[in-house]
């Protein structure tokens, strides 16, 4: 279980290994708080929508598979996007056209068809928290690097009087304004992608 | 043909689910959002209005640009403004605005209350920044501009990539200037009858 878990992370990671799910990537990785707001959303439809199509697998008729998941898939997505709505405003707000959107996000229903239909209901669970986690934690590499490179700043959470914002001295009075842009995000993936790809290679040929 | 029925049985099953575990959440969460959503118009209304205070709300229609107004008062009771709820069309969707116009139609300020277009491109509106180019205009000698070629280089610069949506905002203002110029000021009691 824990190999299967490691596995999804890191060496079938969504983003930097299958390259799914750029669209959110590119769009919501502005800033940290965004890019995991839409990390654990994304995190809460996979996990749900894997436990209910493992569970549903012998019910759904094969021929219909594809309405029948996306069916539950939306629903998840519509409870993610009323719960955001009730309960995080702002991150519903900053989100934007995103929430809904992570109805027909591949990595979501890739998951369902090609691992949960095949798969028990605590495999698919644990493949699901490891995708979610992978791309959770893709989402914050590339916010952390494109916030860091295009704005100078470093947010976290806030404490106290403390706004939860660092700034980086030289870097937040003249950034790369580049990356705050969506061709930053391409330049950020490719980048972080080639470093994987070399440590995967280093690690071959060792 | 016993089949496709199991098939759409099996759907309908599936569906109905789905549809109660929605309606339940629903439940849950409307009031809430119906807190948030009064709670956000509250802030705008303040963003738009700075001396007066807003009456309340007068429903105009469901459709078309006008949709409701608040009469603003000062503290001598005299009217000074109209807040205006304008609907315009952008690039993916609604453009709801908040704006404050005085009676013969000039714009004080202008507030995005929802819109769905493109973040990073047709979400200019969002900044206040982006009504500067507006304020202080929409009387009969000084129209609100509503295309880009009657705006200056740097403000026309500024709505390059997003000219929709710029024209949904600056279309939705115009008419909301027209709407006060020739209703609101002549009539500032307009459709308070409707609703009683």
């Amino acid at each position: 279980m824990l190999k299967l878990f490691n596995k999804s992370i890191l060496k079938e990671n969504p983003i930097f290994v299958m390259a799914l799910g750029l669209c959110p990537a590119l769009a919501v990785s502005t800033t940290i708080e965004n890019a995991l707001g839409m990390g654990i959303c994304t995190l809460f439809v996979l996990l749900g929508a894997n436990i209910f199509v493992s569970l549903l697998k012998d019910f759904i008729p094969s021929k219909v598979r594809i309405p029948a998941y996306i069916v539950v898939i939306a629903t998840f997505t519509a409870i993610v996007e009323m719960i955001l709505q009730a309960f995080s405003p702002e991150l519903y707000q900053n989100l934007g056209v995103f929430v809904p959107l992570i109805a027909v996000n591949c990595i979501i229903l890739g998951s369902a068809e090609a691992f949960a239909n095949k798969n028990k209901v605590g495999t698919s669970i644990v493949y699901a928290l490891g995708q979610g986690a992978g791309f959770t934690l893709a989402l914050f590499m590339i916010a952390f690097l494109r916030e860091l490179l295009g704005t100078g700043t470093v947010t976290l959470l806030a404490i106290g009087t403390f706004d939860g914002v660092i700034r980086i001295p030289g870097l937040a009075s003249a950034p790369i304004r580049m990356f705050g842009l969506a061709a930053g995000a391409f330049f950020v993936i490719a980048f972080l992608q080639a470093f994987l790809n070399w440590q995967t290679m280093r690690k071959k040929e060792k | 043909m016993r089949k496709i029925l199991i098939i759409g049985f099996k759907l309908t099953a599936i569906c109905m689910v789905a549809s109660l575990a929605l309606g339940f959440v629903n439940v849950v969460t409307r009031p809430h959002i119906e807190e948030n959503k009064r709670l956000a118009l509250q802030r705008a209304l303040a963003l738009v209005n700075e001396v007066g205070t807003p009456g309340e709300e007068v429903i105009i229609a469901d459709t078309g640009v006008v949709r409701s107004y608040y009469p603003v008062f000062l503290d001598d009771g005299t009217l000074s403004s109209f807040i205006l709820r304008v609907v315009g069309v952008g690039y993916s969707g609604d453009l709801v605005l908040l704006a404050n116009f005085e009676p013969s139609g000039r714009l004080i300020r202008a507030f995005m209350l929802a819109h769905t277009e493109t973040p990073g491109i047709g979400d200019q509106p969002e900044r206040p920044e982006f009504y500067n180019k507006f304020i202080g205009r929409g009387d009969a000698d000084n129209p609100i501009p509503t295309r880009r070629t009657h705006l200056s280089r740097a403000d026309s610069d500024s709505v390059a990539g997003a000219t929709i949506t710029f024209v949904g905002v600056a279309n939705a203002l115009a008419d909301g200037a027209a709407f006060v110029r020739n209703v609101l000021a002549k009539d500032p009691n307009y459709a308070k009858d409707i609703g009683e």
